[in-house]
């Protein structure tokens, strides 16, 4: 068994970008139903928890019903499944597009799930080393690490409103959107110093100093990065060669 | 023999309409001395922290006057990478300055920025962790440290580019006693390696390890004298 852990970031991001460029791209349905299960076994195969990955999905639930029911009510073609008067909920074509919505939005979150295993560091690495410059993947990783912390941020304002007596759940809808725009200024200022900050500290060692960096960590593909990357390639092929000769 | 800093009639406004927030400040560090400043909250502390480090004029821009020397050269002449080879600045909030996903990345940070060959990388983080005594925690989050530990971290960073001025721009305010407690052993562990430290605080109970103390008061530098106002 080939461990997500042990292999390239280079690697699992090719993986993402096969498996991902499929989703987006493939119309019909048993065909992404085939990508998903793959994408499954792989990660599973790669030593991914499945439970976890499920857990996630659930967060997910309720949008995908939503989803089923407005690819529904927008999409006139079709026989109706479920009519309240003259409008129709639910349609068997509408149906379909809807779980192929669904199908790739599973298939995107559970092979990104795969990019879990690599820290942000090696993934800098593996896109620098794809020539892509180090400003820009860089900048990218600091956007991830600094979301949970926007995260707390917004969280802890919103409790400083609730300890001045605010009951956020017992105001009605209008007044709690309002509510939450007063958070926006402060927010958006404490995100700008925490960025101005972030910068002074990284000028002072010596970002960007040079045109070019050496790098403490150098990722080298080793045979299973390889084999990894084949088989997507072979994959990609085999789905597209199918989806064309089913069109 | 140049001193580590020298400071001549230095005086700075963020803006031609702001408030002059110092006024033809003059100052002389020794090598190998910790200074201590002290003085009111908005008083303008962090502002000669930035000019003594080359952050005013190189980053912030304002109106600055009179000169900041680093052994012996005007900062407006040194370029931000080589003032981060002779000075580095460790910020009150550890969470704003460390990024990287483990300690040993955070450490390596500057030195591959300046082109440092990965052998010597490693070498760096061997010595800084070394210094620090934080050698087990090589491959941690640094956003899974305690406070005094983030700080320690973000002082190793620092020193992996080996600079010969250290400054704590109020590094303690947020960390509990034992973290202080760690912060200030290291300090004068790096004292007596002859860094030079200036340390902004506003806690009294953290001087103790300063040579001299001086107080920013309505913005020019006076000798402490045991009251602020």
């Amino acid at each position: 068994m080939i461990l997500a852990t042990d292999l390239d970031p280079r690697a699992k991001l090719f993986f993402v970008l096969v498996i991902s460029s499929l989703a987006v791209f493939l119309q019909n349905t048993f065909l992404l139903l085939l990508v998903f299960i793959v994408c499954l076994g792989a990660v599973a195969a790669t030593g991914g928890s499945l439970g976890n990955m499920l857990k996630k999905f659930r967060k997910f639930f309720g949008i995908f019903i939503a989803v089923v029911l407005l690819q529904s009510i927008f999409t006139q073609q079709g026989q109706a499944i479920l009519q309240l008067g003259d409008i129709t909920l639910l349609t068997d074509f509408g149906l379909i597009r809807g779980m192929q919505t669904i199908l790739r939005f599973l298939i995107i979150i559970a092979s990104a799930l795969v990019m879990t295993t690599s820290n942000s560091r090696e993934i800098i690495q593996g896109l620098v080393q794809w020539k892509i410059p180090f400003e820009i993947a860089f900048m990218v990783s600091i956007a991830i690490r600094f979301l949970p912390l926007l995260r707390e941020e917004a969280t802890d304002m919103l409790t400083a409103i609730q300890l001045r007596g605010v009951n956020l759940k017992k105001i009605p809808l209008l007044k709690r959107i309002k509510m939450y725009s007063y958070l926006l200024l402060p927010l958006i200022s404490s995100v700008m110093v925490k960025a101005q900050e972030l910068s002074v500290a990284m000028e002072m060692r010596a970002f960007r100093a040079y045109p070019q960096r050496t790098s403490l960590r150098v990722l080298q593909l080793g045979r299973a990065d390889y084999l990894v990357m084949v088989l997507c390639t072979l994959f990609f092929l085999t789905v597209m060669v199918l989806y064309l000769m089913l069109i | 023999m140049n001193n580590p800093i020298e400071v001549n009639d230095l005086s700075y406004q963020y803006e031609n309409n702001s408030p002059v927030l110092l006024k033809k400040v003059n100052l002389t560090v020794s090598k190998g001395e910790i200074l201590a400043i002290v003085g009111l909250s908005g008083i303008g502390k962090s502002t000669l922290c930035y000019c003594l480090s080359g952050i005013i004029p190189h980053v912030y821009g304002g109106v600055m006057a009179g000169d900041v020397l680093l052994n012996g050269t005007n900062t407006k002449k040194m370029t931000l990478p080589q003032i981060a080879t002779t000075l580095g600045i460790v910020f009150q909030n550890p969470d704003n300055q460390l990024f990287s996903p483990s300690v040993e990345d955070e450490i390596a940070f500057g030195p591959e920025n300046l082109c440092v060959p990965q052998g010597e990388i490693k070498t760096r983080i061997n010595e800084v962790l070394a210094t620090v005594g934080m050698e087990s925690f090589r491959h941690a989050g640094p956003h899974h440290l305690s406070g005094g530990q983030k700080q320690l971290i973000a002082l190793a960073s620092v020193l992996s580019l080996k600079p010969d001025i250290i400054i704590y721009d109020e590094a303690m305010s947020q960390i509990d006693a034992a973290g202080k407690v760690m912060i200030k052993e290291m300090l004068l562990k790096l004292k007596s390696e002859g860094k030079t430290a200036v340390m902004v605080e506003h806690d009294f109970d953290n001087l103790d390890i300063a040579d001299r103390v001086m107080m920013l008061k309505n913005g020019t530098l006076v000798p402490y004298e045991g009251a602020l106002t």
